[in-house]
């Protein structure tokens, strides 16, 4: 099992068969789990976008039908444009946030604890609270945002949530601040592998604070940013609860997001055909992205 | 240290499996110990919802030999759950029938039992809402809950007004607007609103529907102006809390009127249950009434919306025949009666069981009340079709943006009919 | 494939801590210390709107103006909770359930990451692309065909059926393996040259070196997994299984719901996670990245 330096070419191909060996030792124990119980599903699921099924009866092939419903249907398109909308703001902002606090917190600073902790509350705390105080904030008569920009001399404030053109920012700042302490945790894990020994032969050199952010910290949290990014992405394009909760996808179809159009569409209204050809166009949004950014890492890592 | 970590996560994991093996588990026999027969109703909230005791109690002193076994399930998502377990094959006996749309859904599926012939035992004159579940010719359902909407009103505000309550008897929605503005006094947080009218489209929409005689499936709007018209025009002059804050704070209707923030109220006769608990528990001191809803006349005939529940037969249920029994005795004079006693308006009026309910201590029964209870006409909130939740939808979201002033109230009726006949069909 | 920067590492190495800027330390930090203070009152107003909710009456939660100082307190709430809902069974569930999924998914998860980061063999991209993509599919997409398994394999109503449906995600696999990548392929290879197997470079090297994201996995696994409600909805009928979740949504009825009573709920809920925080933090601030070597 052992592998020695350096191979000779011919023990190359046996090492390259017992490396194969070896590798799926590794991924087998969770890979068996997964393949079982999300791998089939999902594959089953988009199956179904070529079917038409109620839950119930027996499936019906209807080859492209589904999606030839969804490129006729309004609803579809506003959906998919307020998920992008959603995704561009949510994306870069939560992940500038959790870089710059977990920057801030891996300091020596007193009460860091309790400051990291203050950071991760929004995540857990309950929903209805989250809504219901972001919704007073950004109250458009009486709440203290608004209030603020009239101080300052803006006229007309935004509606925020009681309007369609203000309802999604509304809605991205609101998930900005609940992510921010999730992502947060990932990088001040990340901020843990960079050797303190880079950043004092950097001070040696005389490099400012801000250099030694972009030339060491930004490169070295490569791998993290990767896994960041990636998921901060994911999960934007499936974003459900929090926008259920404060707008449910109001006012009008301002906020209404892909997601809610696949649950409703599926589990509620029992067109599980549509609601999976739903899912495999976001499957496939998703999945382009991350090849390009996996492809863009991988090319930045050699 | 290092192999430690590694052993004790691995320990930690395979005892857990496990114990996790032994747990939950599945009481496939059908029977109890004492060889009853077992049959399981899946229903919501059984805790906090009476009626369900109370029918699962009465059946079970009426039929010795059969158990009854609750499968408790969130109010929240019960359909969703349903939906799932049926998929799986579930094999639970009775279901409860949130709404007619859930219900037309599962049966033009085809996953409930016919229950045809035991419908037409029923006399429809006096079982109210059951034309509700006739999917051409067939029903699937027996109802035995009905509730409708009724206007209640704050008898401490009206009497500090001066107002008398049997003015409420015979009361037009002109009426209703202007004994609201009259209602209406205070500012901030000690602000009292004349009336309150809770988010949802049905106060609006159900209510023109029923009362001018509109069809909400069919795709022309324009009776719902008068309605919207009489509510926007409250919400300006500050008489109604504005629907946006109601909404974004998450207003609650109980909290308008059982904290005396609201005079009077439209709103479903479930809620005087919720309000007789409440009273009894001390949760509420305001001293509450019912008066019929108002009417765009004032010719004395009271016509109203409400939504039926009824249980129903699942398909894969393997003991039909106690399930077929406990599904008509719910609908029937001794089920309705234990459902009265409850507090709750069941599906089958009789005299005698508007009796048992107004013998409820705490229940107000003046004439006004009594009244309110014997509506000339219940019109169904939604009618019943494979569009129904479709067109739904787009009501809503329309209800929002004219509430809201996004749209004013021209284009958005204009929108609704636009929306329905381009998207649904 | 692992990233150059970082050299190999010494026997002794500082904590990796950003040092002390030489320069206005003391402006700089004010700032800061103000930056953070500001944040951290701004981002508790909600749970502090959910600690004043959990002490009122069901009427008074939702107001306008919002009341932020109950009119009367009513402790009661947090007694009464316990007599309302069987909230130790759900407590108790809610805790088996977090700790099991957290253990087994950091355990397969770090197991089959060095298999993803440090084993170089044929398919292992395109099988890791299988792992991400299925990420991408929202539950709410294939909760049904899963339950369809579920139910057929018998494990509906169980708690083993939400164990093996969210112990071996591929969250976990991702996060340690892009860990992984971050450690210095040269010590393993010493390690090889001394004659460890893969497994015991896994155990004795890579494991202890990791515990960073060890803690950060387990710690929002176990808050996933603790807050979750639809798998545990759809998953668990018999109300003796129930978790926290499902308890606190029991108090939605069908046309209203006590929402005094959801918040008493949730501010005890909170606790827990709050206690796994603060054990868990003291893995970001040893510095253990590059003294694992001994």
């Amino acid at each position: 099992m052992t592998v020695t330096l350096p191979a000779s070419p011919r023990t190359q191909v046996g090492r390259r068969r017992s490396n194969t060996w070896v590798g799926w030792s590794f991924i087998l124990p969770n890979f068996l789990g997964f393949a079982v119980l999300t791998l089939v599903p999902v594959i089953a699921s988009l199956a179904l976008a070529f079917l038409d099924w109620d839950s119930y009866s027996t499936p019906r092939w209807v080859g492209l039908a589904n999606f030839e419903r969804m490129i006729h249907n309004d609803t579809f398109w506003t959906a998919l444009r307020n998920t992008a909308y959603y995704a561009v703001g949510h994306v870069p902002l939560t992940l500038c946030a959790a870089l710059g606090f977990a920057v801030l917190l891996n300091q020596r600073l007193r009460g860091v604890r309790f400051f990291r902790t203050a950071l991760f509350f929004p995540y857990i705390t309950s929903l209805v609270a989250v809504a219901v105080v972001w919704n007073m904030l950004l109250s458009p008569e009486l709440g203290p945002v608004n209030q603020f920009l009239r101080a300052i001399g803006i006229d007309h404030p935004p509606g925020w949530t009681t309007s369609t053109t203000w309802a999604m920012p509304a809605v991205i700042l609101a998930s900005v601040w609940r992510d921010l302490g999730y992502y947060m945790i990932l990088y001040l894990a990340g901020l843990q592998t960079i050797p303190g020994e880079l950043y004092e032969a950097a001070q040696v050199d005389g490099a400012s604070g801000w250099q030694r952010f972009w030339n060491i910290t930004v490169p070295s949290l490569r791998p993290t940013t990767f896994f960041v990014l990636i998921m901060l992405t994911i999960s934007s394009f499936k974003v459900f609860d929090l926008v259920q909760v404060m707008t449910e996808g109001g006012p009008g179809r301002s906020t209404l997001v892909l997601s809610q159009v696949i649950f409703r569409e599926g589990i509620t209204q029992g067109r599980f055909g549509y609601s999976s050809a739903v899912s495999m166009v976001l499957f496939v949004i998703v999945l382009t992205i991350t090849v390009v950014q996996f492809q863009w890492q991988r090319r930045s890592e050699r | 240290m290092k192999r430690h970590l590694t052993t004790t996560l691995a320990a930690t994991a395979a005892l857990a499996l496990l114990t996790a093996c032994g747990g939950g588990g599945d009481s496939g026999s059908g029977q109890t110990a004492d060889g009853k027969q077992i049959l399981k109703v899946a229903l919501w909230n059984y805790a906090t919802t009476p009626e369900f005791k109370a029918i699962i109690e009465g059946f079970e002193n009426a039929n010795p030999d059969i158990d009854v076994e609750p499968v408790d399930i969130l109010a929240d998502d019960y359909s969703e759950k349903v939906t799932t377990m049926l998929a799986g094959g579930d094999s639970t006996d009775v279901l409860t029938m949130k709404n007619v749309i859930d219900y037309s859904r599962f049966g033009t599926r085809g996953q409930l039992v016919p229950l045809t012939d035991e419908a037409k035992k029923l006399d429809p004159a006096k079982q109210s809402g059951l034309d509700a579940y006739d999917l051409d010719g067939k029903y699937y359902a027996l109802p035995y809950r009905q509730d409708f909407w009724v206007l209640y009103y704050n008898k401490t505000l009206l009497k500090q007004a001066g107002v008398a309550e049997s003015k409420l008897q015979n009361l037009s929605w002109d009426g209703y607007a202007t004994l609201a503005k009259s209602l209406t006094k205070g500012d901030g947080a000690n602000k009292v609103y004349g009336a309150h009218q809770h988010t949802w489209r049905s106060v609006v929409q159900a209510t023109a529907a029923a009362q001018a005689g509109g069809d909400l499936l069919g795709g022309d709007y324009g009776f719902f102006k008068d309605q919207y018209r009489m509510t926007l025009d409250l919400q300006q002059g500050g008489t109604l809390m504005p629907w946006a804050t109601a909404s974004s704070q998450k207003i609650t209707y109980d909290t308008m009127f059982a904290t005396g923030k609201a005079a009077l109220m439209p709103m479903g006769t479930w809620y005087a249950s919720r309000l007789l608990a409440d009273t009894k528990s001390g949760k509420t001191k305001v001293e509450w009434g019912m008066a019929p809803l108002p009417q765009r006349a004032t010719d004395g005939k009271v016509t109203t919306f409400g939504s039926p529940t009824a249980f129903a037969v699942n398909k894969n249920s393997k003991h039909t025949d106690a399930a077929k029994k406990f599904v008509e005795w719910a609908a029937s004079e001794a089920g309705a009666t234990a459902v009265a006693k409850a507090g709750v308006t069941p599906s089958l009026q009789t005299q005698a069981i508007l009796d048992t309910y107004f013998a409820l201590p705490g229940v107000p029964n003046d004439a006004v009340a009594k009244s309110a209870f014997k509506p000339g006409e219940v019109v169904l909130e939604m009618p019943v079709g494979d569009k129904s939740s479709d067109v739904d939808q787009i009501l809503v979201e329309e209800h929002e943006l004219i509430m809201t002033g996004e749209k004013s109230l021209d284009d958005g009726l204009a929108e609704m009919s636009k929306r329905v006949k381009n998207e649904v069909g | 494939m692992t990233l150059t920067i970082s050299p190999p590492a010494p026997v002794e190495a500082p904590p990796a801590e950003v040092p002390r800027p030489r320069r206005r330390p003391s402006v700089r930090r004010a700032f800061a210390y103000l930056l953070l203070v500001v944040l951290s009152v701004a981002v508790l107003v909600p749970f502090a709107w959910m600690v004043s909710s959990s002490l009122k009456l069901d009427a008074e939660v939702f107001s306008v103006p919002i009341r932020w100082i109950p009119a009367e307190f009513h402790w009661d709430n947090f007694t009464r909770i316990w007599e309302r809902i069987p909230l130790v069974t759900y407590l108790r569930n809610s805790v088996f359930l977090s700790l099991v999924i957290t253990a087994l998914q950091v355990l397969t998860g770090s197991f089959a990451a060095y298999g993803f980061a440090k084993v170089r063999f044929p398919g292992r991209d395109a099988l890791f692309l299988a792992y991400l993509a299925t990420i991408a599919v929202p539950w709410q997409a294939y909760m049904v065909p899963q339950y369809i398994i579920m139910q057929k394999a018998g494990l509906v109503n169980t708690h083993l059926s939400l164990i093996l449906l969210q112990a071996f995600g591929a969250f976990g696999v991702f996060l340690m393996r892009q860990y992984y990548l971050t450690i210095p392929d040269e010590l393993s290879e010493a390690a090889r040259l001394d004659g460890l197997s893969e497994y015991g470079i896994w155990a004795r090297i890579i494991l202890p070196l990791s515990k960073p994201a060890l803690a950060s996995l387990a710690l929002l696994t176990f808050v996933n997994t603790w807050n979750d409600y639809m798998g545990p909805f759809i998953y668990l009928t018999d109300n003796k299984l129930w978790t926290i979740q499902l308890g606190l949504r029991s108090f939605v009825g069908l046309y209203d719901a006590e929402y005094a009573m959801i918040m008493t709920g949730s501010v005890l809920s909170v606790l827990p996670i709050l206690v796994i925080f603060l054990l868990g933090q003291k893995y970001f601030v040893q510095g253990i990245a590059t003294s694992g070597m001994k």
